[in-house]
């Protein structure tokens, strides 16, 4: 119980700071998700049920402090959350390259899931949003796959000083 | 059976979580579209924990910035001058907080001539977060429900207009940019009185639609609100025509339009608590009376 609610806090906390240090940068366009790189971290530190509850409430969250009318995030979060844990076993994402093609990938597939969301379920029409793929998506994903081996390290860090065992999670799930 | 169940529940307890949660997902997602009240409650309980942190994180940086801006670059200095630059960065970090005043009384006194000019029922509020995500164009300002703020009102600057408040807490409010992809306002082209609706395209940019083809549009154009929407008084300026394009087929014509307020640099901003009179912008006002003249 601890433990989730301190990642809760942790999450919170990273959500605070997207949504107030990351947004001075000057270029938007290279702001990382620094909540994505933890909800992937989660997938490797939490078991699938209290992990998916975290999911849940951090996708909750942002679209509580975003213009999103639906709610995509709190749909997306928790998947993206249940396929990092469905692939973990199936990559090996210790080395720096690998980790940034993990946050890589996942930040394009939650991208393109969000703008698909988007296109279809808007109660108005978007017009064609598709060639932000490119123009933004690529950019924002590629920077957010840069910041991840350097967070995961930090989670390392201090998710072996908060739990002592950071290889709970798995424990509990095997 | 009953014994048969719950192995099978035991079994496939997963697969039937992950399910349960998604769905769960998709039904707060019908409900946000249907604007339930109780995901509104939830949500304006859970800003109203949340949004206090955000107004602290959004001090703290804003003081470690400027803190780092004076030191920062001082500390590698040679030993004999440390307590002569030691000085220097004291004065500086004052003359940084002098200016940092200067400039903020400069905008307070911009924000209050702009009230007493247009009508005292708008009050004031303080940005104090940007939209955590990067598609959506929204941000979280310091007033809410109890300072009378409500959903739909709209939040302008002197510089023009903002958006509208998209979501309420007690004390803190959701504003949706006007460059939002969600976001339409009704709005006329000032020469020509021409009528479009101003879209939202995201990265500080907009575009307006159902703009007819026969209208004569320029590109430095001024576009100010229609008053038409009900939410925007009329006359405020939104933006300023950037890109014109006739070419493509049908009865509309594309413009591209620059927003006059930049919305990464917003400190400060108002919600207009009732609708406006109309305001006459100045070239509106000059023109107006050379047809008098006439």
């Amino acid at each position: 119980m601890k433990r989730l609610v301190l990642t809760l806090l942790i999450g919170t906390l990273f959500l605070i700071l997207q949504t107030t240090w990351l947004s001075s940068f000057p270029i938007r366009r290279i702001r990382p998700d620094i909540l994505l790189i933890l909800i992937l971290y989660l997938a490797f530190l939490f078991p699938p049920i209290f992990g998916g509850i975290l999911a849940f409430f951090m996708g909750y969250l942002m679209d509580l402090f975003s213009g999103n009318v639906l709610g995509c995030y709190t749909l997306s979060r928790p998947l993206v959350f249940f396929a990092a844990q469905f692939f973990k076993e199936r990559f090996y994402v210790e080395g720096s390259s690998s980790q940034f093609l993990f946050a890589f990938v996942f930040a394009l597939l939650e991208g393109i899931l969000i703008l698909i969301l988007m296109n279809t379920l808007q109660p108005i029409s978007l017009g064609n949003l598709y060639p932000l793929l490119f123009t933004f998506l690529l950019p924002q994903s590629f920077f957010t796959g840069l910041a991840t081996p350097f967070l995961f390290f930090l989670f390392q860090k201090g998710s072996s000083l908060l739990f002592l065992q950071p290889e709970k999670g798995m424990k509990e799930r095997a | 059976m009953r014994i048969r169940g719950f192995f099978l529940f035991q079994r496939y307890s997963l697969p039937i979580f992950i399910i349960l949660l998604l769905l769960f997902a998709l039904v707060l997602m019908s409900l946000r579209a249907k604007q339930r009240k109780g995901v509104e409650f939830f949500d304006a309980l859970l800003m109203e924990i949340s949004s206090p942190l955000q107004k602290t994180a959004t001090l703290v940086i804003k003081t470690v910035q400027g803190t780092f801006q004076q030191y920062v670059f001082l500390i590698n200095l040679e030993k004999e001058n440390r307590v002569l630059k030691q000085k220097v960065a004291e004065l500086q970090e004052e003359n940084h907080r002098m200016k940092e005043m200067q400039l903020s009384n400069e905008r307070l006194r911009q924000l209050l001539q702009f009230r007493e000019n247009h009508s005292p029922s708008m009050i004031g509020a303080e940005v104090i977060g940007q939209d955590p995500s990067s598609w959506f164009k929204s941000m979280t300002i310091d007033k809410g429900e109890r300072d009378g703020v409500k959903k739909g009102m709209a939040v302008i600057s002197p510089a023009g207009v903002i958006g509208q408040v998209l979501k309420t807490a007690p004390h803190y409010a959701i504003v949706l940019l006007i460059t939002d992809y969600n976001s339409a306002i009704d709005s006329i082209i000032q020469r020509t009185r021409s009528k479009a609706i101003v879209e939202g395209k995201g990265e500080n940019r907009c575009q307006l639609r159902y703009l007819l083809r026969t209208e004569e549009v320029a590109v430095g154009d001024i576009v100010v609100t229609s008053g038409l929407g009900g939410n925007f008084p009329k006359g405020l300026r939104v933006g300023e025509i950037q890109k014109v394009d006739k070419k493509g087929h049908g009865i509309f014509q594309y413009a591209e339009l620059m927003p006059s307020v930049d919305m990464a640099e917003l400190e400060e901003v108002f919600v207009i608590m009732e609708p406006l009179p109309p305001t006459q912008p100045q070239g509106e006002k000059g023109k107006k009376g050379k047809k008098t003249k006439k």
